[in-house]
């Protein structure tokens, strides 16, 4: 097992209900995950705590044999070696793509770097872009040099906060692709959230889904489907039944 | 770990220690508040304290209604009609902010004297001797025209920028539902634009009563000469704090006010993209009207007092060795300069507390140190000297060991000056740091953390460098303040140092009213051009 998350609850200061309850689960090694639910279900929270963004009240995270947080310890979120893609891409305006891509490798050496900021632009195939400003890219270019910047410091895993809700509806197609063959390559495990069943269908290797801060269920795809298949059924069932009482 | 925790450790030690220093000398006239009173106070409270506060109400209340009047119309009138000059007049209208209004004070003072523009006109072209009465300007009614005159923008800008955010639809709808212009500006502009107006004219007021200058000039006693006058004629500090404290007392009930009657609704439609109100052409007398009240405005509050100065700085050029007059320059942007850039870091850092640490302190901390700017210049000045001759006072078996002379030694430097700058001004420097943390918010913050970066180093690669923008027009702001500031600088200055503004002070006091007048066109012309170059600013950024 790689990644273990084990009853994290959560909530907001200014609050009085749990943003997030009693969530736990296990990531293997290269997986993608996709967190699905309607607005307001506690998704966000869910990576701003695996961030470090948010201290939990309660519950453990650890990543391999390293605690990253537990009762007694929280790691601060630059020492987690967790990488986060955020829903405007946050990318620096004031440094140009290569800065961006470089600015978490300050720990390689100078021609390691270079080597790696190659590495990871050709694997987003942004080779022209490296010294454009953020406001020079399209959105879909944006959100690619942001994966990048991600991905550069090898992070244990990588986080992605809705990242096709800027994209209109053709790139989204394209770039949902684009990020799992992205996210394959490298290697790399992920969580990603979305509201959007279609994203996550078509990226993720198993699907949590959340309702009012609680897992509903979590599961494959396609068994999830099924699920849903199932409660269609059942729906009709009823429907039908109640228009044969009425008759 | 622990290294990040120390952080933030760091940070929030500096935040608190911060908002100590900006606070805690104000504690010294809470403190003067209880000690035992003495001959003076009560002389003063028997006789004279009430004509203090009958004469700062006039003088607040007959600015605020003035200031309303004038801030608001011409605030209409740009933002809904079309006229000739109206491009114009949009911006020169700001203008009048850029003159001190001590130096507008005595400048109308020397147009209207016997010996100014005015009486000598009529006297020499007309032949006609005037009753010299008839143009005295030295009086409640005076300070009350100074005051309007140079301060209507504050009501203006701030109106008009909120009424150019509107939707036009709001004013359409009116139209539609038959107000006539009247009843639109009365039923809907005026109601709408309330928190505005409220803003911009408690702004008057908290200026109205910090005011020295002009008071003193005009020889009106408010609580602010008093508290001077008590502490340098009586050399009673006690007496002075006591008044130190009702003067408070005063600006805590302004600020309760502004607050019950901005009420808690917001009329804001200023981050959505709304359709700006499209302008109605003005023909004939109406638009004639327009143009010659913005320009009848525009030239009292600003061409007059300017011609003048430029009049009388030709006449005596050369009367001031320049060598001097530059000596003057230099001190006053040595400390403007000093002052401005140690409140910019420390809102930077306060700034930035408030965004590491949740939870109530962190936000009701700078919260305190805003009330700040509303403290007249009078009650810090007690307040910073009473600190700092006890601070001199328990640090003299330092001095002694060091082998000074004297036992004063930090209440007779520069840095008390300096240090009643940051006091007096960190609100202002702080409002536009926190914007601009506000505006580019946390996720950039977030971003540079989960690549591995502590909180110092995103600070200053990331934070920064993004509120450049915020930094630049802050320190500018402040800037221009404090080079403007009279009774701080004129009473905690070390001896024999001059700036721009304690010399055209003395100058005026010492009625060489035309050598005054070189100074002040510099303090003038640096805060015009600063104010159009930030008005410009804000004007074009994308809301
Ligand atoms: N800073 C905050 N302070 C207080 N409550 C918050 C805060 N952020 C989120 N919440 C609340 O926590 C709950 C979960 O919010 P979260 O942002 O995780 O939802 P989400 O699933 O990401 O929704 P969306 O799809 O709209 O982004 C919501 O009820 C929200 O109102
Ligand atoms: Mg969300």
């Amino acid at each position: 097992m790689f990644i273990s998350i084990d009853n994290v609850c959560f909530s907001y200061s200014n609050t009085k209900t749990a943003a997030l309850d009693q969530f736990s689960m296990t990531i293997e090694k290269g997986e993608v995950i996709s967190i699905l639910g309607p607005s307001g279900s506690g998704k966000s929270t869910v990576l701003r705590l695996l961030a470090g963004l948010e201290k939990p009240e309660d519950g453990s995270f650890n990543i391999q044999e390293t605690v990253i947080f537990n009762e007694k310890k929280f790691l601060q979120p630059e020492k987690r070696g967790i990488g986060m893609v955020f829903q405007d891409y946050a990318l620096f305006p004031h440094m140009t793509v290569a800065e961006n891509i470089m600015f978490g490798l300050f720990r390689f050496k100078k021609a390691a770097k270079q080597e790696r900021l190659q590495e990871v632009l050709e694997l987003v195939e942004l080779e022209g872009f490296a010294d454009r400003y953020p406001y020079q890219l399209s959105g879909g270019q944006q959100q690619r040099v942001a994966i990048a910047r991600a991905i550069a410091p090898k992070p244990h895993l990588i986080l992605l906060d809705e990242p096709f809700s800027n994209l209109d509806a053709e790139l989204q197609g394209k770039i949902r692709k684009e990020l799992r063959d992205i996210l394959k390559k490298a290697d790399i495990t992920s969580v990603f959230v979305t509201h959007d069943e279609n994203d996550a269908h078509a990226i993720a290797d198993r699907i949590v889904k959340l309702k009012d801060g609680k897992i509903e269920v979590i599961g494959r795809p396609c068994d999830i489907l099924n699920i849903n298949r199932q409660a269609v059924v059942e729906a009709v069932a009823l429907v039908e039944q109640r228009d044969m009482m009425s008759v | 770990m622990q290294r990040s925790l120390k952080n933030i450790n760091v940070w929030t030690f500096s935040a608190v220690a911060i908002m100590a220093l900006l606070f805690l000398p104000n504690l010294t006239i809470v403190g003067g508040i209880f000690t035992p009173t003495n001959d003076n106070w009560a002389h003063m409270k028997e006789h004279v304290l009430w004509s203090f506060v009958s004469t700062s109400l006039i003088l607040v209340v007959a600015t605020a209604v003035l200031t309303i009047s004038i801030g608001l119309s011409l605030a209409w009138l740009i933002a809904q009609y079309q006229f000739p000059l109206r491009n114009f007049l949009k911006w020169a209208l700001i203008l009048p902010l850029s003159i001190p209004p001590f130096i507008g004070a005595y400048t109308y003072h020397g147009i209207v004297n016997y010996t100014g523009v005015i009486q000598t006109t009529l006297r020499d072209r007309f032949g006609m001797e005037v009753n010299p009465s008839h143009f005295d300007i030295m009086n409640l009614p005076g300070a009350i025209f100074i005051y309007t005159i140079f301060l209507y923008p504050y009501v203006y800008t701030i109106t008009r920028i909120f009424l150019s955010q509107q939707s036009a639809s709001l004013i359409e709808t009116s139209r539609v539902l038959g107000k006539g212009p009247w009843g639109t500006f009365f039923r809907v502009v005026v109601p709408i634009s309330r928190v505005s107006i409220i803003g911009g004219a408690s702004l008057v007021v908290l200026e109205v009563l910090n005011d020295y200058g002009v008071v003193k000039y005009y020889g009106i006693q408010t609580f602010t000469t008093a508290i001077f006058q008590t502490w340098f004629g009586l050399g009673d500090i006690e007496t002075s704090i006591k008044l130190a404290a009702s003067l408070m007392g005063f600006v805590i009930l302004v600020l309760m006010i502004e607050k019950l009657l901005r009420g808690r609704r917001q009329y804001s439609y200023s981050t959505t993209k709304v359709r700006p109100l499209p302008l109605i052409q003005l023909t004939g007398w109406k638009a004639a009207g327009a143009t010659g009240f913005g320009l009848v405005i525009m030239s009292l509050g600003f061409f007059i007092p300017v011609i003048q100065l430029i009049d009388w700085t030709i006449l005596t050029f050369g009367t001031i060795p320049m060598a001097e007059f530059m000596s003057y320059v230099r001190n006053s942007v040595t400390v403007a300069g000093i002052a401005a850039t140690v409140i910019i870091a420390f809102a930077l850092i306060v700034g930035n507390f408030g965004r590491l640490v949740h939870g109530k302190m962190a936000k009701l901390l700078p919260r305190l140190s805003i009330l700040g700017y509303s403290i007249p210049g009078a009650v810090i000045a007690v307040a910073v000297v009473t600190a700092f001759i006890g601070l001199d006072r328990s640090l003299a078996p330092l001095y002694q060991a060091l082998g000074f002379d004297t036992t004063l030694v930090l209440s007779v430097s520069l840095i008390m000056l300096i240090s009643a700058y940051i006091i007096r001004f960190f609100a202002i420097g702080y409002n536009s740091i926190e914007s601009g943390y506000d505006k580019i918010g946390t996720n950039f913050r977030d971003a540079s953390r989960l690549l591995g970066m502590g909180i110092t180093k995103t600070f200053f690669k990331v934070d920064v460098p993004m509120l450049k923008g915020a930094i630049i027009s802050g320190f500018i702001i402040v800037f221009i303040d404090i080079l403007k500031e009279i009774p701080l600088t004129l009473i905690l200055r070390p001896f024999n140092f001059d700036t721009l503004s304690t010399k055209v002070f003395q100058y005026a006091s010492d009625e060489k009213i035309m050598e005054a007048s070189q100074a002040s066109l510099l303090i003038i012309g640096i805060s015009a051009l600063s104010i159009i170059v930030f008005y410009k600013f804000i004007e074009k950024e994308p809301k």
